[in-house]
């Protein structure tokens, strides 16, 4: 066999692999790949191929290849973003809630129902920070506060609270009536936080209390002079 | 990369399929804001389980596909339980899905082959036009016709490798 010859045979093995050969010319390639291991292999490629091609619809080749918007990759990582930092405030949550009294925990769950079945209201005010200034040297205390349709989010953060002290809290309104938002024991060392809610409307409240170590600690939510009505935190 | 669970590797993931994932996605479900929805949910999938991720059994490719499937699946099943409302859409692919990727492999495969191949594949195989006649449409002797469905066989299989066929 000429190497012309057998080029020649390998270039209709395209045909040969979809079919489209006359009799005549499929019977001498037959004959060829008898005795061509090269071509063999080289067909069994092919045919791989060509069993595909049927699945094909020609009239979707020809379309142009769709593209995604421009502006989805930058969808998908702004929700990413969000996803991410929703996640890691449930982490902390739940990190503080294995901890929390039953009565805390039931606000929680019931401020989760409320959140999904309530028609989102009073979430346009900004969260609120409160810090108390009227603390034990060592201590600090502060508080992040977020409207919400149930009510009031707090973000509490203490500092220089001795181990296993129970914190509970509060907000008053302007009557001075006191809403409770549940409470919460630190277990390991002296720095932590925890998340709390109460069903005081964030617009009413006009402090917030801690009650802890047998001490309440009061601070104003909006203004100093709402100190009066007081929220706090009670140490015991 | 080795995982999936940095923001900047969505970002460099995306980078590198979104374009074939949303193809798909459209083609299986015929809807192109589905379909954005389908790789949208595919990539926060895909970041959620990033750790599972393992280089070594698969590719990234292969894996963000297997996602997109069920995505594909779910956003089916969702779509199948609703009322109708999208009067004069396209009909979503009735082709069981691991077809439709396959099917989907091969058009973009001979999207992605040079022009001369794709056109001589086009006409002499889906269009079972004699070679004779493609020939004199194109101004080039019946041989060159046939070695242009070798070469453009060639190239596909090329094409399919590059997007994980390993048949």
């Amino acid at each position: 066999m000429r190497a012309d010859d057998h080029r020649d045979w390998k270039l209709s093995l395209g045909a040969y692999a979809l079919g489209d050969l006359p009799a005549d010319e499929r019977a001498a390639i037959s004959a060829h790949l008898e005795g061509c291991a090269e071509c063999r292999a080289e067909l069994r490629e092919l045919e791989g191929v060509a069993a595909l091609l049927p699945l094909a619809d020609p009239a979707r080749i020809e379309q142009p290849t769709v593209r995604p918007p421009a502006d989805l990759g930058a969808r998908i990582e702004a929700q990413i973003a969000a996803e991410s930092s929703r996640e890691g405030r449930e982490r902390r949550r739940r990190r503080v809630r294995l901890w929390v009294g039953g009565a805390a925990a039931t606000a929680a769950v019931a401020a989760i129902l409320a959140l999904v079945v309530l028609p989102v209201g009073g979430e346009n005010s900004p969260a609120q920070q409160v810090r108390f200034a009227s603390v034990p040297n060592g201590v600090s205390i502060h508080a992040t506060l977020e409207p919400h349709a149930f009510g009031t989010e707090i973000h509490m953060y203490v500092k220089g609270v001795r181990s296993g002290t129970l914190c509970r809290v509060f907000l008053k309104d302007d009557s001075g009536r006191t809403y409770p938002a549940g409470s919460f024991r630190y277990r390991w060392g002296d720095d932590s936080e925890a998340e709390l809610s109460s069903a005081l409307d964030l617009s009413q409240a006009a402090a917030l209390g801690v009650h802890a170590g047998g001490r309440t600690f009061v601070a104003p939510i909006s203004s100093a002079t709402a100190l009066a009505g007081g929220a706090g935190i009670d140490l015991t | 990369m080795t995982g999936m669970t940095r923001e900047r590797d969505v970002r460099e993931a995306y980078a590198a399929h979104s374009g074939e994932l949303y193809g798909f996605a459209v083609r299986s479900l015929g809807d192109a804001g589905l379909a954005e929805e389908a790789v949208q949910e595919t990539f926060l999938r895909a970041w959620k389980a990033g750790e599972r991720f393992d280089p070594e059994i698969g590719s990234l490719r292969t894996w963000l596909f297997a996602i997109l499937r069920n995505v594909v699946i779910d956003l089916g099943r969702a779509r199948a339980s609703r009322p109708r409302v999208a009067e004069g859409g396209v009909e979503p692919s009735v082709e069981p899905l691991e077809q439709a990727l396959l099917a989907w492999q091969v058009e973009e495969a001979m999207r992605r082959i040079g022009e001369d191949h794709r056109r001589v594949l086009l006409e002499t195989h889906f269009r079972a036009r004699p070679y004779s006649e493609v020939a004199a449409e194109l101004g080039v002797p019946e041989g060159t016709i046939k070695s242009r469905v070798y070469y453009g066989l060639k190239a596909l299989r090329v094409a399919l490798e590059e997007m994980g066929y390993e048949g």
